[in-house]
């Protein structure tokens, strides 16, 4: 830049020609105004500066950083609903949610649309991969014990995460509206009405009708039709997404706000010497922990740490986060290159698909419905919500946090808890599948009676009182907690592998579909 | 932190690869794009471009014509592709109609296997070729087909009378001109539709015999007043479709119609029939067809074996020939009555849905053919299929010597309860002049009629004691101990004791009928003693005892 006394001389054109050069410097010095990110404090202020990345710490801990404390699970899910919000954005330009049309637009975005067909298969694969990958990382926050002391209301959040991802993705079942979607979601709302079952065989539904209510509320008419339609539509599009981006929000401010991911007391150590080309900063102990001291409340969370192995999160965080994202990309754009997305015949409610399905997440339940609509469509998933919402909240131990089945019991019991989460449920399905249950026995039976006692609940009671008695033998919450989120997770994937793969029409247990009876 | 940016690097990588090939093959690579750009119309390219004829009336988008471009309305003939062949002329233009509503198929799809419909999922595949025709029944009803028989006659006439020397008809003849020069006679294959001149014969025979030499001479003759109307009847069929009419001819001489409904007219023992032509092929069991799993290889299989394809069918094996088999299955693809918006309905539909028109012609034989060949035999002969009751051989000399006509068109008319035969005055049954025009039939089948009864229709009185021990023994082993039926007819039976004289029954067990079951008792058997005409009588009174529950 010429100095202000030649600048004065030179005529307007000049000036302006001059401005018109220095055009790009300039502009990048207003949209990046901390400049190149290549000291401690310009790589601080890239992330504060920036409304996207400041959620994140402008420092982050070596042993966040490891791949083994996350295994990236939370980033994929966001990176999976990021990809889903895109592709759903571009569909939403052919999709139209109305009968029949709706199957119409569908045929478009597959013949019609260039590469609909494509996005298609990629908001499905990033669907199902986000539904995947949220279990998988609430098994990481679980097995890490990263739920405790300071972190129970983050795990609250995550629950409240996992049960919207399932409603995005259950409501969007729905709107292909071929055989598939809509007896699936005949399948599903059925589900939704079945505390029926228990007013019914208390002789109340006359009067009090809660199952009834919701599948109104849901369908918005006594069957699937054109306001169900739009409902899920409504919910899939607007009302979910944004009730699950605000939740994303909390749940990641919050991780920041606890001091970022769970680690163990002594990560320092176990970490070891640092690689030669990382940036560590602020190796000696902290003067001061540069928080708002005085207005936080209670201690911060680094109070009483030694010196921290942290690292600047630009670049070490930011490139971590962005490789997870393009791998993610990466998996959902192969998977919908090489499958399609299922598109079955116009629905068509006079021929019910049998057998119906639910979406596949849900039919570890329909395999619970079948035994007890009530125990199987409400019962027993609430009993799993509190649950899962409650272990944060007894589990107060604190040995382990961070490290991967820490905690009293360990790994040991995992194992252990792995063969009876497996077994029980195997072993219950075989009798009720080759002798039938109560009804086949006594079809006398008051439905109340199969109501509570049925494979469903059996299989319930004997994890819970499994988990028990892991508390009393390893006089400790944490193992019992061990235990029954290991019978949970085991439970749920042998009920979701007979629902999907060894059920067939009229939900009699075939070993394969081949052996399926013809129509 | 090397790690992450190499799995950066690759997997930015990668995915921007995968995103150019779904992009180049969503764009570029596509089978109809390929016959786009190598087509050549006069040697000349043409438009890469996605075209589609979409009806909105039918609410259909026919995207065929993005591989057969020569299909489409205002396109010329190409080269390049087989695809591109042109579509042989027809009524029907595709710019008014579209494809599928003909073909079938999934117009939406641009994809050869999605587009022919031979995908999972996509309930309406392409008829094939061989049965085109059968598309006509999305939308049209041929009216007043006559059986097999009569229509074989009418084309035989058309051929022996030289008529396709001057005239064209469904793609043959017409190559003489009259005198050498003038007009060639006008193309028959519509003239069902088109209508023509009633006074035809006489003017062609004035032209024959004004003419001294030349065609008109040599190429036309006199014809016979019956040959005539069998001409008309024939002419009347000419609507383009001669293939369809040649099996829903069929189809009129089979009897099918006895046990199932077409567009609310037929028997009530088997399925409806009239939108059987649209069932779903995904829905069918196809573990008993060897051939590939279309619905025409289903219907051809369930012809030869309905049994085998549908458990618990009541149908018989009719035991077709192959080449009635592939009619009929065209027969019955071709029954799709797809809805139609009132601006596309064809006439012949509305007078058959709203008008209650005859689609068989009304003639004895046809009605015959249409409504009981399948169990009395294609000439009245009775029939026995494999776990049914026995038929009765109705077109018997011995059986109709001694019914009256009322006896016969009683027994249309009311039925058999509890038995297969139907009450035909029922709604979707028979008018009672087709009724008669049956009976009618009958008697020229057996070429025997009624000696009228000079005796009272109740005349005899004999012991019925005596009767029921006869009956016991000669008798309840096909008519059932308490003549409800077996083997045999049931006797135990309202309406058939209400219409048959004593003098009838008499005959019956005295006479009996040739060539069935029933020997006449008044000769004795290797088995069996004749019975005298007092024991006969004893029968019948015994017979007579029975209300007929």
């Amino acid at each position: 830049m010429s100095t202000n006394t030649t600048n004065q001389n030179r005529s307007g054109l000049e000036k302006f020609w001059d401005n018109l050069r220095a055009l790009p410097e300039y502009f990048r010095g207003t949209a990046f105004r901390t400049g190149v990110p290549n000291t401690d404090r310009t790589r601080s202020s890239f992330v504060f500066g920036n409304l996207f990345l400041h959620l994140h710490s402008v420092r982050t801990h070596l042993w966040s950083l490891k791949w083994s404390t996350t295994m990236g699970l939370g980033i994929i899910t966001t990176a999976a609903f990021l990809i889903t919000l895109i592709t759903g954005v571009l569909l939403m330009f052919y999709y139209k949610p109305y009968p029949d049309v709706a199957y119409l637009s569908m045929k478009d975005i597959h013949f019609v649309v260039p590469t609909g067909r494509f996005i298609r298969n990629i908001h499905r694969w990033a669907a199902n991969i986000m539904v995947v990958t949220v279990i998988l990382h609430m098994a990481r926050a679980f097995y890490t014990a990263a739920y405790r002391k300071p972190r129970e209301f983050n795990w609250l959040m995550g629950i409240a995460l996992l049960a919207i991802t399932l409603a995005m993705s259950f409501t969007g079942y729905l709107l292909p509206w071929d055989q598939l979607a809509y007896w699936a979601i005949t399948i599903g709302a059925n589900i939704a009405q079945s505390p029926r079952e228990l007013t019914d065989a208390l002789g109340l539904t006359e009067y009090i009708d809660p199952g009834g209510l919701i599948r109104l509320l849901l369908l918005g008419s006594d069957n699937v039709g054109p306001e169900a339609l739009i409902r899920f539509y409504l919910l899939h599009i607007m009302i979910l997404p944004l009730i699950l981006a605000m939740l994303m929000g909390v749940h990641f401010w919050r991780i920041r706000k606890d001091g970022g991911l769970a680690r163990p007391v002594d990560a320092e150590s176990r970490l070891g010497v640092l690689p030669t080309n990382t940036y560590p900063v602020f190796t000696q102990a902290p003067a001061k922990t540069y928080q708002l001291a005085a207005v936080v409340k209670g201690r911060t969370p680094l109070v009483g740490r030694g010196p921290e192995s942290t690292v600047p999160s630009m670049p070490h965080l930011f490139y971590a986060e962005l490789a997870v994202l393009m791998f993610t990309v990466f998996i959902c754009v192969t998977l919908a290159l090489i499958s399609d997305a299922p598109l079955k015949e116009l629905a068509n409610p006079s021929v019910p698909e049998n057998p119906a399905k639910a979406p596949w997440y849900f039919l570890g339940l329909q395999e619970l419905v079948s035994f007890s609509a009530f125990m199987g469509g409400i019962g027993i998933p609430t009993i799993v919500m509190i649950g899962l919402g409650l272990i944060p909240f007894l589990d107060r131990e604190e040995n382990g946090t961070g490290e991967w089945f820490g905690g009293t019991g360990g790994l040991d019991v995992v194992k252990r808890a792995t063969f009876i989460g497996l077994a029980v449920p195997i072993f219950i399905e075989t009798i009720a599948i080759s002798f039938g249950w109560i009804r086949e026995w006594f079809p006398q039976t008051p439905q109340i009676i199969v109501t509570f006692i049925n494979p469903a609940t059996i299989i319930t009671l004997a994890y819970a009182l499994y988990s028990i008695y892991l508390v009393r033998r390893y006089n400790s919450t944490r193992a019992g907690a061990l235990g029954l989120f290991t019978c949970f997770l085991c439970g749920f994937l042998v009920l979701t592998i007979i629902g999907t793969y060894f059920r067939g029409p009229n939900w009699v247990f075939y070993w394969s579909p081949l052996d399926w009876p013809k129509h | 932190m090397d790690k992450n940016k190499y799995l950066l690097l690759w997997s930015s990588f990668a995915a921007f690869i995968v995103l150019v090939i779904a992009a180049l093959s969503d764009n570029y690579w596509k089978d109809w794009q390929q016959i786009q750009k190598n087509a050549r119309a006069d040697g000349k390219t043409i438009d890469v471009k996605l075209r589609q004829i979409v009806i909105p009336e039918l609410n259909t988008t026919d995207r065929c014509v993005s591989c057969h471009v020569s299909m489409a309305p205002g396109e010329q003939a190409m080269t390049g592709h087989n695809a591109l062949l042109a579509h042989k002329s027809v009524v029907h233009d595709t710019s008014s109609f579209g494809c599928t509503i003909c073909h079938g198929g999934q117009g939406l799809a641009t994809e050869k296997d999605d587009a022919h419909g031979n995908v999972h999922f996509w309930p309406e595949p392409m008829l094939p070729k061989e049965f085109s025709y059968a598309g006509c029944g999305t939308c049209h009803t041929p009216l007043s087909v006559p059986n097999l028989n009569t229509l074989t006659k009418g084309k035989t006439l058309i051929e022996r009378y030289d008529c396709l020397a001057c005239h064209r008809m469904d793609g043959r003849g017409g190559t003489i001109r009259p005198d050498g020069g003038g007009m060639e006679g006008n193309d028959l294959s519509y003239i069902g539709i088109k209508g023509y001149d009633l006074a035809w014969y006489s003017k062609h025979i004035n032209n024959h015999n004004e003419a001294q030499t030349g065609t008109w001479r040599n190429s036309f003759g006199e014809i016979s007043e019956d040959d005539q109307k069998n001409i008309a009847s024939f002419l009347s069929t000419r609507i383009g479709a001669p293939k369809l009419i040649e099996a829903k001819a069929l189809f009129n001489s089979l009897g099918c119609m006895g046990c199932h409904k077409v567009n609310g007219v037929g028997g009530d023992a088997g399925a409806d029939l009239s939108r059987i032509g649209f069932k779903d092929p995904g829905q069918l069991d196809f573990s008993n067809v060897t051939a590939q799993h279309t619905l025409a290889n289903w219907l051809a299989e369930h012809f030869r074996s309905p049994i085998s394809l549908v458990a618990g069918s009541q149908m018989p094996a009719m035991g077709l020939s192959e080449k009635e088999i592939e009619l009929l299955t065209m027969y019955v693809l071709s029954l799709r009555r797809r809805e139609l918006p009132s601006s596309f309905s064809p006439k012949d539909r509305a007078k058959v849905i709203q008008f209650k028109e005859r689609e068989f012609a009304t003639d004895g034989r046809t009605l015959y053919g249409t409504f009981c060949a399948s169990c009395h035999g294609r000439n009245g002969e009775g029939a026995r299929y494999p776990n049914t009751q026995a038929f009765p051989a109705i077109a018997s000399p011995d059986f109709l010597a001694i019914a009256s006509d009322e006896f016969i068109s009683n027994t249309i008319r009311k039925g058999r309860a509890g038995r297969r035969m139907a009450p035909w005055e029922k709604d979707g049954g028979l008018k009672p002049n087709e009724i008669e025009a049956i009976t009618k039939h009958l008697r020229e089948l057996g070429k025997t009629s009624f000696t009228p009864e000079i005796t009272p229709p109740r005349w005899v009185k004999g012991d019925a004691n005596l009767g029921s021990r006869l009956y016991k023994a000669n008798c309840s082993g096909c008519h059932g101990l308490k003549g409800q039926g077996g083997e045999g007819p049931a006797l135990n039976n309202k309406e058939f004791l209400g219409s048959a004289t004593d003098t009838f029954l008499v005959q019956t067990i005295t006479k009996g009928r040739r060539n069935t079951p029933m020997a006449g008792f008044e000769n004795p058997s290797p088995i069996r003693q004749a019975l005298s005409q007092k024991e006969v009588e004893a029968i019948v009174t015994h017979i007579r005892n029975w209300k007929g529950e």
